[in-house]
């Protein structure tokens, strides 16, 4: 490598031909890089999205079930009172007896 | 190959990915934010092929960025150690012994803490050496290597600055040099078996004067640069980069701004100070210039809770460095111009936040519409080139826009930190109080305080707390709360909206910076090359080599059609490019700075007048201005070229949190959260009910994302994390109850003011008291994500979990407060409840919480489906049971029952009514007070509104449990009044209760008792009565038999109130169903039906409109509309079977006809010789009788306080069951008093006629009074029964074998009709 001189004149490229052919590869091969890597990024943006809308989808879901869940408790509950008193039902006369 | 994947991409668009949160937090999480432009991740290791001969350079610039690295990582070493002589151990005097193990054991634990220090030492000497070996190798006059670059001038600033820091924390840190001398004493104790410790000494030696000293760092560094004394020019070269990049202010983000800020004075001491020409330094750099910067920023921010000030720096170092202000005239300008007076309004966000405001809203939109545009663009194919790149120029100026404020935002953020922790608060409590409700927080602040106060003398250390209240907690304002948390919610916000569309921005980020770097190499360099720089060799070959390393001249190879233009170029056109959405690495921007600078500088760093200053380059100005601002550009393209890692640095607020200076300095263990920012400004959002800011309520929690972010990543601290992580969990409880309680105190405030009556309050002038200041929690309730240290979140469900539950309580609240009172209190209740309901209603428009009924059915206890009785059925009968029928008293003529003004008879025994926040009432004091002074009107009596109450809460279901209830009561109550009667002679009522005391009355009553004579008139009768009736022993048992006539008398009454009740309910909703069943009332009373064997308008409207839809072809689901019209025929049945409700009234009258049936045989005995029995009857109306008339005598007597304890109900409960028992005109026959009365007409009609003196009568007026009033209220009573109880043809309900009452049956008029009535026990 070349090294420069001192003072005034700084760096200068020694081929600069080839560093220019070089260059525009570079330039094309970039291009590329970027769109893949580009496109890489909008799946997962797509995949973090898609994440977040499912888990608020599933919590609007949960929210109705568990509203579904309390209900069915409450009727489970009044179900039992009254199977636990058949007597109850099964003979309107014994009440006037 | 690009099209598939670009294809694929476009077609996950087509996904709904609509969310219906709103965007009310901080970004939370970012996924990539590694640094690829602004640091190189190769470490410019491409730098060789471009052939500029900088590897040298690049090798130099690479071991300056890991020096730093490594300094950061000591920086935060030092920042977060935290004393550990603290948490020794002291030994009890019992393990004296042992002391040498202690003193072992502390010594190894301390070694670990010290050795860290050590390494310290060791590496800022190493820094320092190679610091200034590097700034050696450039600064000599025949430089032999290119550079340095640009690059490595920012690279030597930060490392200057890491040092600084690392200085700063040393001096500033005291625990470091305390946990030392532990150290040293123990290891002297430990070392006496050791040997060779001679070195150790030493080592111990060095560390102890490097802790001990002040600047240790700088002044070995100072020592380390001037050991070859050339540095002064390239310090120059940075003092001049340093302030002209300060002065232009284009590129700087606010980092790298404080770095400069905080270099600058430390470097203008090591320049001045050296023993050649400092005057050299104020050549190129005008005094003023810098003193203008110092006193622009007189305060630094450098820590989290540190900060810096230059004209403290420069005074303490001027002590160190002798030279600096023996020489120099600067030290003294500086602090003369440096005293603070005016810059507290320059610091303190509140006042620009009027700016920041219209900044942000303006900001948003503009953005928002580039954004609009941009996405338009991609949806057309191909556009029109010019308009794709005025777009993406848009986009860029956006984003550049947006990062310029939002890196000006949040260092003011940072600068007002800083400033506020220079400012200690002076007293810890605020002295202007403004209102009663702040002075009662700050009351609580004083509490608070003086707790902690306490806490810590006992432990010993008080001024500590002190001091962080007083930088934090007291040392922000309201005012400036608010303020700050709506710049945090602007950053933040803008934030997310940014990182949001990185991937939608960031091609056409690259492709304008293509195009600008294009447009600069391809035009602007090659008319620069044609024009100023033909003649001059070495300039031209530097230009041409920016070409060669950066220019793109195939971008145009993809458009055929816009040919291949040389790029000499047209020169008026340019060169015409496609731009492609590729951007310039890291290194090439490097390589163009470098060059550039070359190009401007000549390579000589010692030119006069700075980078740009022009003095002597003979480079005309319009080329230079270009250069320059390109120059400028170039920086900046790195930031955006980094955009999520800048967007996340601009946003980071994490240093809210940290606190480590303070906390060692207190010597606490942590703070409580009041102190700590983030949940200061939370606190401040809910305390303040600032509908504007509550949206921002969540914006300061992602502080705490930030500051975790940073214990992990950048402190590397799990302690701090755990810390943090703590206190979040903490907080977070916090804010979801308070959250709850507003949001539950809103809308119960609302509800209560919707119903108040809107008319009385617009009249009233103090009306908009009971307004509630409207708030929208909309966005709060749909916030299922909220993202918190990389947790997830649904606060929708936190909060509807809470709301569920304080409902519930709610409701047992308002029970507990009923149990606590009388029945008066039920209308009361049913407002409350009804606020409760209204409350819920408006909520559950919002939120998704348990249905009203349900949690109410809950709440009463009434979900059995074999049980009528509820929690609420329950206390009404009870309360009417222990108190209201004893204790009540009627009124007839205004139909109340009111309280007896005795002593109550029955002594009542109730819990004592609960307490509860002004929520679970109406909300607020105001609507409190209001719905109270309601609510008194009827708390004194029991009437129809609360006849309406009771119906209301009770409801079909309970109702008719309570009704049987109260109807086993009277026959009850009459039964015991018979059974009294066996014994004495008189009556009582409540059916059961009556008889056994009526047959004890029975006895009292004379063996025979006749007419009364009219002989001696008014006189003559009484005394004939009081002979005859005499009750002697027997008058308590009157007095209990006239108690039970009278709550027979009232419960009939009562029933009479929910008849009349019961009725109006029933014609309202007759009038509501009517017209869909097809009913109307006919001209006598009875119901008609419109159509006959037809169906109903309801069922035929549903009918036809089945019939219509399911004719349509159309139709998807005809089943659901044939459901409907079969469900429109079940609610024509249900609603035409309730039509016809029976009377209460003459249910309970029937009833208690059949319960009197039984005792028939002994209190209406048919006389054996068939004629009525006038003298002997035993008869019940005989016994009432003679009650009635001692009843009346002794209420005329003892100044009538006999009817304040039995009230107008006796005439009621004695004069149904002598009805009842067909004794009426035996008892309009022969009863006293009405015997009295004949006598006294007959006697006044003697008196007219003769004209004696009325003497004879005088004495009786009263009590004939009295007894003209009791026929009065008897004959009343009599006509209503003879109303609604015809004895002739009975028209009442029946009840069936199976229980269910028939209603309006004829019945023979026999008295015993009820005989199958089911009764109680039997």
């Amino acid at each position: 490598m070349a090294r420069a001189g001192g003072g005034g004149g700084g760096g200068g490229i020694t081929n600069a031909v080839n560093v220019g052919i070089a260059v525009q590869a570079d330039w094309e091969n970039r291009e590329f890089i970027s769109h893949i890597s580009l496109n890489i990024r909008r799946l997962f943006d797509f995949l973090i999205q898609f994440e977040s809308t499912t888990k608020s989808k599933l919590s609007s879901l949960n929210l109705k079930l568990d509203t579904l869940e309390r209900r069915l408790q409450l009727l489970e509950l009044q179900v039992s009172t009254a199977t636990s008193n058949p007597s109850l039902f099964t003979s309107t006369t014994t009440t006037s007896a | 190959m690009a099209v598939p994947v670009e294809e694929a991409i476009a077609a996950l668009s087509t996904f709904s990915l609509e969310d219906e949160q709103a965007e009310v937090q901080g970004a939370g999480v970012l996924v990539s934010s590694e640094r690829g432009a602004t640091n190189s991740p190769i470490e410019y290791g491409d730098v060789s092929a471009y052939r500029l001969s900088l590897s040298e350079d690049t090798k130099a610039l690479n071991q300056l960025n890991a020096l730093i690295q490594e300094g950061k990582e000591m920086a935060s070493v030092l920042y977060t150690y935290r004393s550990c002589v603290k948490a020794l151990p002291q030994l009890p005097e019992s393990m004296k012994h042992s002391q040498a193990d202690l003193y072992l054991e502390t010594y190894q634990v301390l070694d670990m803490e010290m050795s860290r220090l050590r390494e310290i030492h060791r590496w800022q000497a190493s820094a320092a050496s190679k610091l200034a070996a590097d700034m050696q190798r450039f600064s000599r006059p025949e430089r032999r290597i290119n550079g340095p670059t640009i690059t490595h001038l920012w690279s030597m600033l930060k490392l200057l600055d890491v040092l600084v820091q690392l200085d700063h924390l040393k001096n500033a840190k005291a625990s470091i040099p305390n946990d030392f001398s532990w150290y040293k004493r123990t290891f002297t104790q430990v070392s006496v078996q050791w040997q060779d410790i001679d070195s150790m000494r030493e080592e111990l030696d060095d560390l102890q004067i490097f802790l001990s000293t002040r600047w240790a760092i700088l002044l070995n560094l100072h020592v380390e640069m001037f050991r070859v004394n050339n540095v002064e020019d390239i310090l120059q070269v940075l003092i001049v980069f340093a302030v002209e990049s300060l002065e232009l202010d284009f590129a700087l983000l606010f980092p790298e701004r404080h770095i400069l800020l905080r270099v600058l004075p430390v470097l203008v001491v090591l320049a001045t100070s050296s023993e050649k020409d400092s005057e050299s330094l104020y050549k190129r750099v005008k005094i003023n210039r810098l003193i203008n910067i110092f006193k622009n920023d007189p305060v630094i921010p450098a820590f989290p809770d540190l900060h810096l000030s230059p004209a403290a720096i420069l005074k303490e170092l001027s002590i160190y460095f002798q030279r600096f202000s023996a020489q120099t005239p600067l030290a003294c300008v500086i602090f003369k111009a440096l005293t603070y007076r005016t810059y507290q309004r320059h610091y303190l966000i509140i006042n620009h936040i009027g700016t920041i405001r219209a900044e942000h809203d303006d900001f948003t939109i503009r953005f928002a519409s580039s954004l609009n545009q941009l996405l338009l663009l991609k949806s057309i194919d191909g556009a029109d080139v010019d308009w794709c790149k005025e777009v993406k120029g848009n986009m860029y100026d956006m984003v550049v826009e947006g990062f310029q404020l939002l890196s000006r935002w949040t260092a003011r953020i940072w600068e007002q930190c800083a400033w506020k922790f220079s400012r200690p608060c002076k007293e810890a409590i605020p002295s202007e109080s403004n209102g009663s409700a702040e002075s009662f927080f700050d009351y609580e602040k004083v509490l608070y305080s003086i707790f902690y106060g306490f806490f810590f003398i006992f432990i010993g250390m008080v001024e500590p707390l002190q001091s962080c209240l007083q930088v934090v907690r007291y040392n922000y304002t309201a005012e400036e709360r608010k303020a700050l948390v709506e710049l945090v919610s602007y950053i933040k916000s803008v934030g997310s909206l940014m990182h949001r569309c990185d991937t939608l921005v960031v091609d056409a980020l690259w492709a304008t910076i293509h195009a600008e770097v294009q447009d600069f190499v391809q035009n602007t360099l090659a008319t620069m090359l044609r024009t100023t720089f033909r003649k001059k060799k070495d300039q031209s070959r530097i230009l041409s080599d920016m070409r060669t390393l950066s220019a793109d001249w195939m971008a145009n190879t993809s458009k055929p059609e816009s040919d291949l233009q040389s790029h000499g170029g047209d020169e008026s056109k340019g060169n015409f490019f496609y731009p492609r959405p590729v951007a310039p690495t890291a290194t090439q921007v490097h390589c163009l700075q470098y060059l550039i600078y070359e190009v401007v500088s000549g390579g000589n760093h010692r030119k006069p007048g700075g980078l740009f200053g022009n003095s002597g380059s003979e480079i005309p100005v319009s080329d230079l201005k270009q250069l320059e601002s390109f120059f400028y550009k170039l920086s900046f393209f790195l930031h955006i070229l980094d955009y999520s890692a800048t967007v996340a640095t601009l946003t980071d607020l994490g240093f809210l949190w940290f606190r480590e200076f303070y906390l060692e300095s207190s010597r606490v263990i942590q703070f409580p959260i009041e102190c700590s920012l983030p949940w200061m400004l939370v606190d401040h959002v809910l305390e303040s009910k600032n509908a504007g800011l509550l949206e921002s309520v969540l914006m300061p929690f992602d502080i705490y994302n930030d500051s975790a972010q940073q214990a992990l990543a950048a402190l590397r601290q799990r302690f701090l994390y755990d810390e943090i992580e703590a206190e979040v969990d903490h907080c977070f409880d916090l804010f979801v109850s308070k959250l709850s309680e507003i949001i539950f105190t809103f809308y119960k405030s609302w509800a209560a003011s919707e119903l108040l009556d809107p008319s009385f309050l617009f009249a009233l002038d103090n009306g908009e008291k009971y307004f509630v200041q409207p708030m929208r929690f909309t966005a709060l309730f749909k916030m299922t994500r909220v993202k918190l240290l990389g947790r997830t979140i649904d606060l929708r469900s936190l909060i509807s979990e809470r709301m569920n539950k304080v409902f519930r309580d709610n409701i047992e609240f308002l029970f507990d407060r009923f149990e606590s009172q009388d029945l008066c209190a039920v209308v009361e209740l049913e407002k409350l409840l009804e606020i409760l309901k209204h409350a819920h209603g408006l909520l559950s428009k919002d939120l998704s919480i348990d249905s009203f009924s349900l949690i109410l059915n809950e709440m009463q206890e009434n979900l059995s489906l074999v049980s009528f009785s509820s929690r609420l059925a329950t206390q009404i009968w009870s309360e009417m049971q222990s108190d209201f029928l004893p204790n009540f008293v009627l009124c007839n003529t205004t139909q109340r029952f009111v309280r007896s003004s005795r002593v109550p008879l029955v002594p009542v025994q109730k819990p004592s009514v609960p307490h509860a926040k002004a929520n679970f009432y109406c909300g607020t004091q105001e609507l409190n007070s209001a719905h109270q002074s309601f609510a008194r009107l009827h708390s004194g009596f029991f009437g129809i509104p609360h006849m309406f109450s009771v119906v209301r809460l009770l409801g079909s279901r309970s109702l008719p449990w309570l009704i049987r209830a109260l109807l086993d009561h009277i026959s009850n109550k009459a039964c015991d009044a018979f059974e009294n009667l066996v014994y004495v002679h008189i009556l009582t009522l409540n059916v059961t209760t009556l008889e056994p005391m009526t047959t004890g009355l029975q006895a009292a009553l004379p063996k025979s008792i006749g007419l009364l004579p009219f002989d001696d008139g008014v006189t003559g009768c009484m005394r004939v009565v009081k002979e005859n009736l005499n009750w002697g022993t027997k008058s308590e048992l009157k007095a209990k038999v006239l108690r039970g006539i009278k709550e027979i008398g009232s419960v009939l009454y009562w029933m009479g109130l929910l008849d009349i009740v019961l009725r109006e309910v029933d014609t309202m909703h007759f009038m509501q169903t009517a017209p869909w069943l097809g009913l109307f009332p006919g001209a006598d009373g009875q119901i008609l039906h419109t159509q006959d064997g037809g169906d109903s308008p309801v069922v035929n409207l549903f009918k036809s409109a089945t019939a219509a839809i399911v004719s349509n072809p159309g139709c998807p689901n005809p089943t659901s509309f044939y459901t409907m019209s079969k469900q429109a025929e079940a609610a024509d049945l249900l609603y035409k079977a309730n039509m016809n409700a029976g009377s209460v009234l003459e249910y309970a009258l029937a009833f208690t006809s059949a319960a009197l049936d039984k005792y028939c045989s002994k209190w209406s005995a048919a006389p054996k010789t068939g004629f009525i029995d006038i003298t002997t009857s035993k008869d019940f109306y005989r016994i009432y009788s003679g009650l009635q008339i001692g009843h009346l005598e002794d209420s005329v007597q003892v100044s009538s306080n006999n009817f304040e304890i039995l009230g107008d109900s006796v005439a009621w409960g004695g004069c149904t069951i002598i009805y009842l028992l067909g004794q009426q005109m035996h008892f309009e026959l022969f009863d006293f008093s009405y015997q009295v009365l004949n006598v006294a007409e007959v006697e006044a009609g003697l008196l007219s006629q003769t004209h004696k003196n009325p003497h004879v009568a005088q004495g009786w007026e009263t009590l004939l009074e009295a007894m003209k009033k009791a026929r009065r209220l008897n004959n009343h009573v009599f006509s209503m029964l003879k109303a609604r109880c015809p004895l002739e043809d009975k028209i009442a309900c029946a009840i069936k074998q199976s229980g269910a009452p028939l209603h309006r049956i004829k019945f023979e008029n026999t008295v015993s009709a009820f005989e199958t009535l089911p009764q109680k026990g039997a």
